[in-house]
């Protein structure tokens, strides 16, 4: 409510409670970061402990995780620190790697979902094959394929964006009332 | 072919992940699991180094340290820097049981914090000015295309909101004005499609070009 | 059986592999396909090419290291633009992980230019809750970041001497491969009318048009096709362009499948198989 007030109500108390509230909500956020972290140590722990089906695994996840963060604690985050080894040579690489992936299995699922099968099907085939084919270099080299990605892009494209905002907006405006006057509690979890 | 043992070893697990094109295997896991712990350790020590500690403990212990030279109006300090900290802390209370309740009182703060900034942003960024630019392009028509693009925004947007209203069963003519906004959403999520195989494709590029380049040195 | 229901259920690890040589082919053997300097990337250059010596950006590295490939080059290019006109930046990162790539970018760069980090850039470092950190720079720089990521104190940085909040710096720049910069738009922007310009990963392209379309995001920069264009302006063609060339092949490669994907649907449709 506070944060909702002093935007319509600029005194120097409001601007005072408006910059401690900011502040809190990092440091709590930062915390509750450090809760997560503590989530899957538990998480994985307990499957080690029980020797679940492929325990292994979570122990190297926790392992690593440890490593990590000595690593992390002990040597500092400087450039030519053992932290930022493992992270450009451990970290990125793999993370760039599972992201990567998705392009084969986008094109897995291009070639058997994407037939068109009633007029809905159609339209965002033709819209895709027409993105795809005009935002490449290749549809550059013939300027009305690019040109007819653009007007996609900025008409129809974009008016349904659009839509979807301003539903979002709405939405998003009538739960946060909603949780201001104490109606929504599910945030809180269970009684 | 490099000689660098970080490029080697990047290699490496650059094609453990791609063996799940394959298919499921241990090596594989290996990697997703190292990958799961590496990356979590990584957010616990620049989370701590960068947030908790300037803002959070240092705080506390220059205002600790204020008590001990000053009097009555350093507690005060104190007690407002603590106040976040405890915060912050009981959030903790999640993992023992009985105490869980005491977590929630940070969360309801955040959650508070979040739906009091959020009104007037999303009134403003996305309803009023969305709105507005909407209706902005008649006041500038000067070709026939231009008004045909104007009144197909309109169009578009109206029947995407009908759409989208399932307070209403999507029946007669609301029925087809909804059916009319599915058609625009078709071509955005057509659209979104297509950006969407040029993002993993850039990503791809990407390794391949880590492995050709860095690794095997096959191109330059 | 049925050339047709073969085609329709192939193996899709065969689908791999032509998506592999697709991309790997075109990276060797170089065509040169042109690329085409788009509205909403030469907005943001020129935004920034109007810029006086000394003017102030601050660049938020608002991603992780999934998106490297794409973000890299882009965040390099603009970079390389900013430093060749003198003006200074600020680095920041609402992602841990973009706070490594961030620092690495402006010393990497900056070296490059002979740039000094206190004088011509700093990195202040990472903060989490996107929306506390957006509305409270409008207020005060120092309160959100006291020291920058090096621990130095932002007091004794010259460069952050005359900045103070959003009302000094000419342009926010959120390289980002999620919606971060929409939080940019709404808390930055629609509070404190700071200009904003989204330089984003290609999935989140069409999520920024209707801002582009309203004023609210001076331009954009989308994927890896968004930094070449920047490359092409900045008269230095690096790593994005030279993936174009295997860009345009992939997407041929995958409208491929996609024809031939229908080709066999509708075959085995109306013989009532697959």
């Amino acid at each position: 409510m506070a944060m909702l007030v002093q935007f319509f109500v600029p005194s120097k108390l409001s601007r005072t409670a408006y910059n401690e509230i900011t502040n809190w909500a990092q440091i709590i956020y930062a915390f509750a970061l450090i809760v997560g972290v503590f989530g899957l140590l538990k998480y994985h722990s307990e499957k080690v402990a029980r020797r679940n089906n492929g325990w292994v695994y979570n122990l190297i996840t926790i392992a690593s995780l440890a490593i990590m963060a000595v690593l992390g604690f002990a040597y500092g985050r400087g450039d030519s620190s053992p932290f930022m080894w493992a992270f450009n040579y451990i970290q990125a690489p793999m993370q760039a790697s599972v992201f990567s992936l998705l392009s084969f299995f986008v094109a897995s699922a291009a070639y058997r979902g994407f037939t068109a099968r009633n007029m809905e099907a159609v339209l965002l085939l033709l819209s895709a094959v027409f993105i795809m084919f005009g935002i490449a270099s290749i549809g550059n080299a013939i300027p009305i394929f690019s040109d007819i990605a653009n007007w996609i892009l900025l008409n129809p494209s974009m008016t349904a964006r659009r839509g979807i905002y301003i539903g979002i907006g709405l939405g998003t405006i009538a739960t946060a009332l909603r949780v201001i006057l104490g109606v929504e509690r599910t945030y809180l979890g269970k009684e | 072919m490099s000689s660098e043992p970080g490029i080697w070893l990047a290699a490496f697990l650059t094609l453990a992940i791609y063996s799940f094109l394959y298919k499921d295997n241990p090596v594989y896991r290996f990697a997703e699991s190292l990958l799961i712990g590496v990356s979590v350790g990584f957010l616990l020590v620049v989370a701590f180094d960068s947030t908790i500690l300037p803002k959070a403990l240092e705080p506390l212990g220059k205002s600790f340290g204020d008590i001990l030279n000053g009097g009555a109006k350093s507690i005060l300090g104190f007690i407002w820097v603590l106040i976040p900290v405890a915060l912050g802390l009981l959030m903790f209370a999640r993992f023992v049981r009985g105490w869980a309740w005491m977590s929630r009182i940070a969360l309801a703060l955040y959650i508070g914090f979040g739906a009091g900034a959020s009104i007037p942003a999303n009134m403003q960024s996305f309803i009023l000015s969305q709105i507005k630019a909407s209706l902005m392009p008649f006041l500038s028509i000067d070709t026939v295309w231009g008004a045909i693009n104007a009144v197909m925004v309109i169009v578009g947007l109206v029947s995407t909101l009908f759409y989208f209203f399932f307070s209403k069963a999507h029946t007669g003519n609301f029925g087809r004005v909804a059916k009319l906004g599915t058609y625009f959403l078709m071509v955005f999520f057509g659209a979104t499609f297509g950006y969407t195989v040029m993002a993993r494709i850039s990503l791809l590029i990407g390794r391949l070009t880590f492995l050709m380049r860095d690794w095997l040195g096959l191109i330059t | 059986m049925d050339f047709w229901l073969k085609v329709r259920h192939i193996d899709r690890r065969i689908i791999f592999l032509l998506m592999a040589l697709g991309v790997a082919v075109p990276l060797v053997m170089r065509i040169g396909l042109p690329v085409r300097v788009t509205r909403d990337v030469s907005s943001v250059f020129n935004y920034i090419e109007n810029l006086k010596e000394g003017d102030i950006l601050l660049f938020s590295y608002d991603h992780d290291t999934g998106t490297l490939p794409e973000m890299v080059p882009m965040s390099t290019a603009l970079l390389r633009h900013a430093f060749s006109k003198n003006l200074k930046i600020i680095g920041m990162a609402l992602r841990a992980e973009g706070n490594a790539i961030g620092r690495q970018a402006f010393k990497r760069v900056g070296d490059e230019f002979g740039k000094v980090e206190g004088s011509d850039y700093v990195f202040l470092g990472y903060r989490p809750e996107m929306t506390a950190t957006i509305l409270g720079l409008g207020t005060s720089v120092e309160r959100v970041f006291p020291r920058d990521d090096r621990g130095v104190s932002v007091s004794d940085i010259p460069l952050m001497q005359n900045v103070h909040n959003y009302g000094d710096i000419a342009l926010v720049v959120s390289i980002s491969d999620d919606d971060t910069p929409v939080y940019w738009i709404n808390y930055g922007n629609a509070r404190y009318q700071v200009k904003v310009a989204p330089a984003i990963t290609a999935v989140m392209a069409t999520t920024f048009f209707p801002f582009l379309n309203s004023g609210q995001a001076v331009g954009m920069i989308a994927g890896l096709k968004g930094a070449a264009e920047y490359e092409k302006l900045i008269n230095k063609e690096e790593m994005a362009s030279r993936g174009m060339d295997a860009q345009s092949i992939a997407h041929l490669v995958v409208i491929g499948f996609i024809i031939v994907g229908n080709m066999a649907y509708f075959a085995t449709r109306k013989r009532g198989q697959g």
